[in-house]
């Protein structure tokens, strides 16, 4: 990939280059690209992601700004 | 007739309606005009129907007329329709849900061929919820015990909703406080008919607490399993490439629209229209294939699973048939004009009812039977495809339509700003606290023949992300905003102010998102949880720079959807009319008293800008509650500072 640059106002600095976007023009065409849950082939991967990834609910030592007044 | 240009941003009704006049058919904005002017007794709330004594009606002015026969003042007559609109909203809403756990029950059982739960990873998450130990056992037989349990939500009497638990703990305090956690979906909508029968519940802030545990086992119950039990039957939504307004019909296709709500046929008839049999078909009839797109909330259902074009939106229904390229008309529940028979008339177009719930006098009814959905599917496709002959050379398909992202669950917003090994709402809090991203904004609901069709969605949209507020929306006002372009990557660059742009183009995202169908709003309200449990911005909703809106709302459903937004701490303001006008005191308890009492307060403002500028002022209010409106100096903690904050 060619990396483009951009230029910017950068606080006390004047006009500085900076990396432009590095996403690929086009649209997918690649479906399976963003089906994430497949990339979890067996039930211990799923709840292993269930206790991390959506640890707001499910995590048993971890509930975020609730932690401090309710400890679970 | 009607001006096209007049009554919507939308080109493709400008050049409908012309045709339509043309071909000597009424539309519904036509018999808008018809019904000019409006009962204002209706419209303010202030007529009541409730008893064969009436109606009865209040004088907004203070003239002689201030109760009614039995007594009842403007605020109980205002107040009782108020939340019968709620009931009726969340009946609809639950009994989608039901119709859903119903059917997943019967596929978990084997006895609905068809179906199979495609999604194992959100049916384990529904079986932690409900309490249902995992262990070894197989898909099947946990997902029959989800189902039951699911099913038993709506008719439970007592204790609370299973999801309850999910809402963050202060708010659940406070609905414990005030009385109004719900104690099984049905009952509190029965409880509703019953208060708000003749001499019955008079006290309108007393019926105001029962719309209110109504309204909340609705958002937090029958629609919150709706959606989460299609996404384990047919899997929760990723990212995808779809298109949507009329132009997405073909000349040379079999056109089938699938409109209404429910994605349980839907999503058959995806599969079905895609097989040989009915490929060959359509060849033999002189089709060059079979073009399948939603309309409405069960359009959104397919796009946000599948990337089906979507057709259009509530208000396009009527002019989609007088395109005179639809096969059929597929429809289910909900939001369906009564008119579309008479409309298909004077076209080709046949309109196939497929629920025992909604029939409609001159539609071709197929029935759908999950025990038997593949062969109704079958029917419904054979029935469209032997139609195409039948086309006449009166075809207009305009031009219209545009690219947009759908699928943006809460469980994929999550991944895609945390990532595979440490999904997390810290990057959108950080942004938030940082102010790149203002807040959030929630715009969703209906379109209505009372305001500029899609003006009101896509001026308010607009004015939020120039703000750098990012917009989550569902139902009928993402279809909208896809329309102006809303909901691809792009539209960060253009539209959206530099903080939130920077956040969009960074992630990958839009500004605005696309979460689904109407009843998918409980995506919502899982999304502004998961914000205050990962922190730095309060212990509830309440506290959040977060506000709703639904500037062109029409139905009771979205009266039940602004009610269980406000009810969770959301400032949510309406567009159009309000029901409530006519009583001074319901209204100003509605728009100020209760933020007081549950955090979250209603509002009213027909210009969009107007609205979105009231929505910005609150959330700047909850930044300026957080600290997080100007930039504080950063302070290092040491340990003894950090054993300090863990004592709080």
């Amino acid at each position: 990939m060619e990396y483009k640059t951009e230029e910017k106002e950068a606080f006390g600095r004047g006009k500085v280059k900076v990396l432009g976007a590095t996403f690929e023009e086009g649209k997918p065409e690649d479906v399976k690209m963003g089906k994430w849950r497949e990339k979890m082939t067996n039930r211990k991967e799923m709840l292993k992601y269930i206790e991390t990834g959506e640890r707001y609910w499910y995590s048993k030592d971890w509930y975020g700004s609730e932690k401090r007044k309710k400890p679970a | 007739m009607a001006d096209g240009k007049l009554v919507s941003i939308d080109k493709t009704v400008e050049v409908l309606l012309d045709k339509m006049e043309k071909d000597g058919v009424e539309s519904c904005w036509d018999r808008h005009l018809q019904q000019e002017p409006r009962c204002q007794y209706g419209d303010l709330g202030l007529c009541c129907r409730h008893c064969g004594q009436g109606p009865c009606q209040i004088d907004p002015f203070g003239g002689e007329q201030q109760k009614g026969v039995c007594g009842a003042t403007a605020e109980t007559i205002a107040a009782r329709h108020f939340i019968r609109m709620i009931a009726g909203g969340a009946a609809a809403h639950s009994d989608h849900g039901r119709g859903v756990a119903e059917v997943f029950l019967a596929a978990a059982k084997g006895e609905a061929k068809g179906y199979e739960i495609k999604d194992e990873q959100k049916l384990l998450t529904m079986a932690m919820d409900f309490g249902v130990e995992i262990g070894d056992k197989s898909i099947e037989e946990i997902a029959v015990e989800v189902g039951e349990i699911a099913l038993a939500q709506f008719g439970q009497q007592e204790g609370e909703l299973k999801y309850i638990k999910k809402a963050p703990l202060k708010r659940q305090e406070l609905w414990h406080k005030l009385g109004v956690t719900p104690r099984g979906v049905d009952r509190e909508i029965v409880e509703i008919m019953h208060r708000t029968h003749i001499g019955v519940d008079n006290d309108y802030k007393n019926l105001l607490l029962q719309g209110t545990r109504a309204a909340i086992g609705d958002g937090w119950g029958g629609s919150m399993i709706a959606t989460d039990l299609q996404d384990a039957l047919f899997g929760t939504p990723y990212p995808v490439l779809g298109r949507v307004n009329l132009g997405v019909l073909k000349e040379d296709e079999v056109n089938i629209i699938i409109h209404g709500h429910e994605p349980l046929l839907s999503e058959l008839i995806v599969v079905v229209s895609q097989e040989k049999e009915m490929l060959d078909l359509a060849t033999s009839k002189g089709a060059q294939g079979i073009n399948l797109v939603g309309m409405c909330c069960t359009g959104n259902e397919i796009l946000m699973r599948h990337g089906i074009p979507v057709a259009g939106d509530f208000l396009q229904q009527e002019i989609a048939i007088a395109t005179g390229a639809a096969e059929a008309v597929v429809v289910d529940i909900q939001c369906i004009m009564p008119s579309l028979p008479s409309v298909a008339d004077c076209y080709h177009t046949k309109v196939i009812s497929t629920s025992p719930k909604a029939k409609f006098p001159g539609a071709t009814h197929i029935e759908f039977d999950e025990h038997n959905a593949l062969n109704s599917a079958k029917e419904i496709v054979k029935t469209a495809i032997n139609n195409f002959p039948n086309r006449s050379r009166n075809v207009n398909i305009p031009k219209e339509s545009v690219d947009l992202i759908a699928g943006f669950s809460y469980e994929t917003i999550n991944y895609l700003l945390g990532g595979m090994f440490r999904a997390s709402c810290r990057p959108l809090n950080d942004n938030i606290i940082n102010g790149r991203i203002r807040g959030i904004a929630g715009v969703v609901g209906c379109n209505s023949v009372r305001t500029r069709h899609g003006e009101g969605h896509v001026e308010m949209v607009k004015e939020l992300i120039k703000n750098d507020v990012i917009v989550l929306q569902t139902g009928c006002s993402a279809i909208d905003c896809a329309k102006a372009g809303l909901m691809v990557p792009e539209a960060a660059g253009k539209y959206a102010g530099s903080g939130l742009a920077e956040v969009c183009e960074t992630v990958g995202i839009p500004p605005v998102l696309h979460m689904g169908s109407c009843v998918d709003n409980a995506r919502i309200l899982i999304a502004a949880t998961a914000v205050i449990k990962e922190g730095g911005l309060g212990d509830d909703i309440s506290e959040m720079p977060v506000a709703g809106a639904a500037p062109e709302w029409m139905s009771e459903k979205a009266i039940s959807i602004g009610h269980y937004f406000v009810a969770s701490g959301v400032y949510t303001v309406f567009g159009a009319n309000f029901p409530t006008l006519g009583s001074k005191k319901l209204t100003k308890h509605l728009f100020e008293e209760l933020e007081e009492q549950i955090g979250g307060m209603w509002g009213f403002e027909p210009d969009p800008v107007k609205a979105a500028q009231l929505m910005i002022k609150h959330i700047d209010k909850k930044r300026k509650a957080l600290g997080i409106d100007k930039t504080r100096e950063r302070v290092l903690y040491d340990m003894a500072m950090r054993r300090e904050l863990e004592a709080v």
